[in-house]
């Protein structure tokens, strides 16, 4: 293999898209730039929902990296949800899995006839996300140079028969954290297929202020910082229940919840003054707002690594996690960087605690930073991923 | 029983079936379930062309072990002569590759499906022979347990997008042959699946009578023989040619050529050439010790069964030597001589030369190598890779 590995990520969707796989995919390319050759393989797609064809098929750039898009000649079905539910039940057929996969999208036959005349010209091919199509019927045509990174979490999906050989043929998988790696292992048994936890570097503005935050969004006192899309999905009903149930309580501190996140709410926020939304921010502002917080609230179930949660540490802020959720509750517990609650109650007593004892906080909050300074860097990444290409390499040469 | 759950994948399954992939299975089998309690899931065809249902589809037991026979639902494709020219020959898209093993059949979804239903009730399940659906689109549903008895030789189709991932997939992989091994490592870099070379398990030789051979077909004199499906595939046109040409330059004036096996092509008519049809298996035994060799002219083999049975009776061999299976076989057990093109009499005066040598090479090394124990112990290395710790 040469110094510079000639490399090619497959991902569903590419570009300015929303997602977290997708923004990780972007991220790494950029980050690979000065030690690889890249090109991307992707879809004219622009959205998960629909797979609607946005971008134009043929050759694009991004960031000065050469994009190939192919049609996605099916997009999310009409059916999906009844084909979804036929492949999630306990007994189904194997042909449900099929249509399953095919219902969701994105189908583009082209990316895999060109993975199939153009991937052995790479010395290895990344796959981002395992759930889809392309990674799907197109990573058994590349094995032998194929780098997964599955993005798993604990869902029905995961355990169907269809994705069973991915976790066995690719060379070597990347995962986001230990806890995707024990999961995995732990369902396909496929400890022989080199891995390593790599994830993703987080980048911090060496200057953070909380008072900045304050003053331009005009918030006093103690708050509590949620980051994100509002959506049930990712736990926000829990999140107001519990903390308004707190506040409601007979001698609570008082305190406030910041929302922040891009795009309109997609559920009712109950009207509370002390429940405050302040729509997206800049980068610049996010960091800000984390410095003054008492703590960055995550109360999603169903994290493969959560961005925000690593963000949070990185800028030395401790985080409250629920404790029914395995990949954060218990990167949590290794990282030393913040709370776990099972209920309403402790979770107001840890937000009590938080507000009374400032000290407290930092402290997490710099176990917390430790964490992500010895795993999830650009550098520390970079060369975890020179290490699996020349995995590759050397097996292929 | 004791010992493990296995199950058996194979495309054809009986007594009745012909084929040498088929065979190996069936030993297997019966050696396995000595140890283990074994079965067997195949489907209703018989022949590896139309895969014409012709067993019952349902659980018979065979031999003491239980077979799953599931329907076909699909023999080959009418036109697959078409589509395999098109895949092979013609610029073509990667869902024609895609569609090969369902085109090319048996298309039997209800094994499938059985294996996605019942696939973890078993330690480990072993899938015979690459190329046929059972195997390419059974074993990624379970490749946790899966071994790969891949019974591969050099050829297009393991080129194609269904086979890539099938030798990355399972927990261990059986070849028949270290040219087997060699070749699939060369195409695939699979050296990462732990792996086993099986060989094969012949027991004692039936009781050979050679004069009543040469009686019953009048062949009184040294004569070669050919053991097999008399046709071009297996290079018997090729044979003839070599045939003919060291006669005309005055070779081995008084041995005959004897073909044993069902004619498939135009035979010559001269004295010393002999095609006797389907022999029985007292013919056969006879046929094989009093043999001066046996040849194999194939170049597609991936085992070649029939030079063992020639070795048991002390019978040296002569291989094409474009077929680095049987050839390195034959040279591993220092039991018979491989030619090139033009070099088939030559190699025959030199085995002839010393052809009780050869043979005791060939007999020793059978002993050695293909005996049941040995055998065994080979199987049991591939189950117990398969099931891991």
């Amino acid at each position: 293999m040469r110094d510079r590995p000639s490399v090619l990520v497959v991902v569903q969707r590419y570009g300015d898209v929303s997602g977290g796989a997708e923004a990780h995919a972007r991220a790494l390319v950029a980050h690979l730039r000065p030690h690889a050759d890249l090109a991307v393989a992707t879809t004219t797609a622009a959205d998960y929902r629909t797979w609607t064809n946005v971008y134009t098929a043929g050759i694009d750039a991004v960031d000065g990296v050469a994009v190939h898009r192919f049609p996605v000649e099916s997009g999310r079905t009409r059916d999906f949800r009844l084909r979804e539910h036929r492949a999630f039940a306990k007994v189904h057929p194997l042909a449900a899995e099929d249509a399953f996969v095919r219902a969701q999208g994105p189908v583009a036959p082209e990316l895999l006839e060109h993975l199939r005349r153009h991937g052995r010209e790479f010395d290895a091919i990344l796959f981002f996300t395992y759930i889809y199509y392309p990674t799907v019927y197109g990573l058994p045509v590349v094995p032998e140079r194929a780098v997964l990174v599955p993005t798993a979490h604990d869902e029905p999906a995961l355990r169907l028969s269809v994705y069973r050989r991915l976790f066995h043929a690719p060379r070597a998988i990347a995962f986001n954290s230990e806890e995707e790696r024990a999961l995995v292992h732990r369902t396909f048994a496929n400890e022989r297929v080199p891995d390593d936890v790599v994830g993703v570097g987080v980048d911090v503005p060496a200057d953070r202020d909380g008072t900045r935050f304050r003053a331009r969004f005009g918030i006093e006192g103690p708050y509590l910082l949620y980051l994100g899309r509002i959506v049930e999905s990712k736990g926000c009903a829990t999140l107001f229940d519990h903390f308004l149930r707190w506040q409601r309580t007979a001698g609570a501190s008082p305190a406030v919840l910041v929302l922040a996140g891009r795009g309109e709410p997609e559920m009712p926020i109950p009207s509370d003054p002390r429940i405050r939304l302040i729509g997206g921010l800049s980068d610049q502002q996010k960091f800000d707002a984390l410095a003054g917080a008492a703590a960055l609230v995550m109360p999603s179930l169903l994290e493969s690594l959560s961005m925000v949660t690593l963000e949070a540490w990185a800028a030395g802020r401790p985080v409250i996690v629920d404790r029914r959720s395995p990949v954060l509750s218990s990167m949590t517990a290794r990282a030393g960087g913040g709370l776990g609650y099972r209920s309403w109650m402790q979770f107001a007593e840890i937000a009590e605690l938080l507000i009374a004892d400032p000290a407290l906080g930092d402290r997490l909050g710099r176990s917390g930073e430790r964490f992500v300074q010895g795993t999830y860097t650009w550098p520390a990444v970079v060369e975890k991923y020179r290490d699996l290409f020349a995995e590759v390499g050397a097996r292929n040469a | 029983m004791t010992g493990r759950r296995l199950l058996l994948v194979v495309q054809r399954y009986g007594a009745e079936v012909v084929g040498g992939s088929e065979q190996h299975a069936r030993l297997a089998a019966q050696r396995l379930a000595r140890r283990h309690t074994v079965e067997v899931a195949t489907t209703t065809a018989l022949d590896y062309w139309t895969w014409a249902p012709y067993y019952v589809p349902g659980v018979v037991v065979v031999d003491g072990i239980r077979v799953r026979r599931f329907a076909v639902a699909a023999g080959r494709d009418p036109e697959f002569k078409a589509f395999e020219h098109h895949v092979l020959e013609e610029q073509h898209h990667v869902a024609d590759e895609l569609a090969w093993p369902r085109r090319q059949g048996p298309d039997c979804p209800d094994l499938l499906e059985f294996l996605h239903r019942h696939g973890r009730e078993y330690d480990a399940i072993l899938f015979y022979t690459y190329i046929y659906g059972p195997t390419a689109l059974g074993l990624p549903i379970v490749p946790e347990r899966a071994a790969l008895i891949s019974t591969a030789h050099d050829e297009y189709p393991l080129r194609l997008a269904p086979y890539r991932a099938l030798f990355h997939v399972p927990r261990a992989i059986g070849y028949l042959t270290p040219e087997e091994r060699a070749m699939v490592h060369a195409r695939f870099h699979n050296e990462q699946v732990p792996d086993e070379v099986l060989g094969y398990a012949v027991g004692d030789a039936p009781a050979a009578d050679v004069a009543a051979f040469r009686a019953k077909h009048g062949i009184p004199g040294p004569y070669v023989l050919y053991l097999g499906q008399v046709s071009e595939g297996k290079g018997c046109d090729e044979l003839l040619a070599e045939w003919t040409a060291y006669r005309e330059g005055g070779g081995a004036p008084d041995v005959t050529l004897v073909f044993a096996g069902t004619v498939r092509m135009a035979m010559p008519d001269r004295p010393d050439v002999r095609a006797l049809g389907r022999v029985s298996e007292t013919d056969k035994a006879g046929a094989l010790a009093g043999a001066v060799a046996l040849v194999q002219p194939s170049r597609l083999e991936s085992l070649g069964i029939v030079l063992f049975e020639a070795w048991q009776y002390g019978t040296p061999a002569l291989v094409h030597a474009a077929n680095l299976i049987t050839s390195g076989q034959t040279a591993r057990a220092g039991a018979g001589r491989g030619y090139d093109q033009g070099g088939f009499g030559a190699a025959l005066d030199a085995v002839r030369a010393a052809r009780d040598a050869y043979g005791a090479a060939g007999l020793a090394y059978v002993r050695s190598e293909c005996s049941f124990d040995a055998f065994d112990e080979r199987l049991e290395r591939l189950v117990e890779a398969t099931v891991g710790a």
